[in-house]
């Protein structure tokens, strides 16, 4: 693969992973500005690393992996800006100005917030639990075993509903 | 709410947002033409800067204690000694963090990266430990015969109420440098500012990783540790 087809078929992927990346970054990142860098360190760090993706895994596990070990590091930094390689003066990802508010819906607004409060891990595995991943999946990505994975989300799912029934 | 429920609110926010999320081709392609850095580098220079500097120092300070072992007076070449000692091992940490630059891999599982990531930035609290642990070297190494003998009380009391004071300080420092002690105000105070602030941060993950370990465990080895 030549430099121009392979910068090609990662924009593509990248495209492709757009939704993905912008969750994440705003799960982890609700400063719009440190929302903007970290989308852009994941997209460098993704790059970087293109060319070692492994078919052994899907798209989405290499994603999911790189862009939460972003988002979990990015999180701890001080001064981000400086942190950000090269940074760019306009984001990568960017909500249409015409869309009000993407946590407009009151449930959408409790599950953010939600979110927002677990701890960095806790955080990742509710994501991938809301994007449908399977046990499997999320074990690979994480790291742990799935019967860690069911144990654990079971635990956030009865905080969420509570969160949602005390209301 | 129910499970469902949850799912489907969380599919709505996803097409709302792939109806407004705009994403920057030309941007995005920008990137692909820079020399983008991996998720260290930037940290490899300064380590390997202090790990050069530190060999020779410690060269240094070795060469002056063979050369002068049998004419210096013993305070120096025991502070020199203890100095040295220490000095190698935080040379030794700086090595190890260099290794785990170099190991962590953000292709890997969140867990086994986020662990490295840690223990990198955890080491950095023991090499303070080490370093606070020498400063009662920097009060004993121009003692000497002569000024024992020949100095009045009250040099003697100064030096000595040092000295212990010190002495004290370091081993204290040495014990309690540690995350537990991570939310009393003598720590804010050492370690508090741009470079430490994340890596107490990093250390409030440990307890996370830890906690997700342990579950990890297959039900029998945790029954039989």
């Amino acid at each position: 693969m030549n430099s121009t087809e392979k910068s090609d078929s990662f924009l593509s992927v990248i495209a492709s992973s757009k939704g993905i990346i912008f969750k994440i970054a705003n799960s982890y990142c609700k400063n719009s500005e440190d929302r903007k860098d970290l989308v852009q360190e994941i997209v460098v760090q993704l790059w970087k690393s293109f060319e070692n993706y492994s078919d052994q895994y899907k798209y989405s596990t290499w994603i999911y992996r790189i862009a939460l070990n972003v988002a979990i590091s990015f999180y701890r930094k001080e001064n981000r800006r400086r942190q950000v390689s090269n940074p760019l003066s306009e984001g990568i990802l960017n909500l249409a100005e015409t869309t009000v508010a993407e946590e407009s819906d009151e449930n959408m607004l409790v599950l953010q917030q939600f979110i927002s409060s677990l701890k960095e891990l806790d955080k990742a595995l509710i994501l991938l639990y809301l994007e449908e991943k399977n046990y499997k999946e999320i074990a690979e990505i994480i790291g742990i075993t799935e019967t860690n994975v069911a144990t654990k989300i079971g635990r956030i799912k009865i905080q969420l509903k509570q969160k949602f029934s005390s209301r | 709410m129910e499970d469902t429920e949850i799912i489907n609110l969380w599919k709505s926010y996803d097409r709302k947002l792939e109806e407004s999320l705009l994403f920057n081709q030309k941007n995005a392609e920008e990137i692909t033409k820079l020399k983008v850095r991996s998720f260290l580098s930037s940290m490899k220079p300064m380590k390997i800067f202090i790990i050069l500097t530190g060999i020779v120092w410690v060269g240094f300070v070795d060469v002056l204690i063979v050369n002068l072992f049998t004419v210096a007076n013993p305070f120096f070449l025991v502070s020199a000694i203890i100095h040295v000692l220490l000095t190698k091992l935080a040379i030794g940490i700086y090595l190890y963090q260099l290794i785990l630059i170099y190991q962590v891999d953000i292709n890997e599982p969140i867990l086994a990266t986020q662990e490295k990531l840690i223990r990198l930035r955890s080491s950095t609290l023991w090499i303070s430990r080490l370093l606070f642990l020498q400063i009662p070297v920097w009060t004993t190494f121009y003692w000497s015969k002569n000024m024992l003998e020949n100095g009045n009380i009250w040099t003697h009391s100064f030096q000595f109420i040092v000295t212990a004071s010190f002495i004290y300080l370091a081993i204290w420092l040495f014990l309690n440098i540690k995350y537990e002690n991570k939310d009393k105000k003598w720590f804010h105070l050492l370690f508090n500012g741009i470079e430490w602030n994340p890596l107490i941060k990093s250390m409030e993950l440990l307890s996370q990783i830890d906690e997700y370990k342990i579950e990890n465990k297959p039900f029998n080895e945790i029954k039989g540790s």
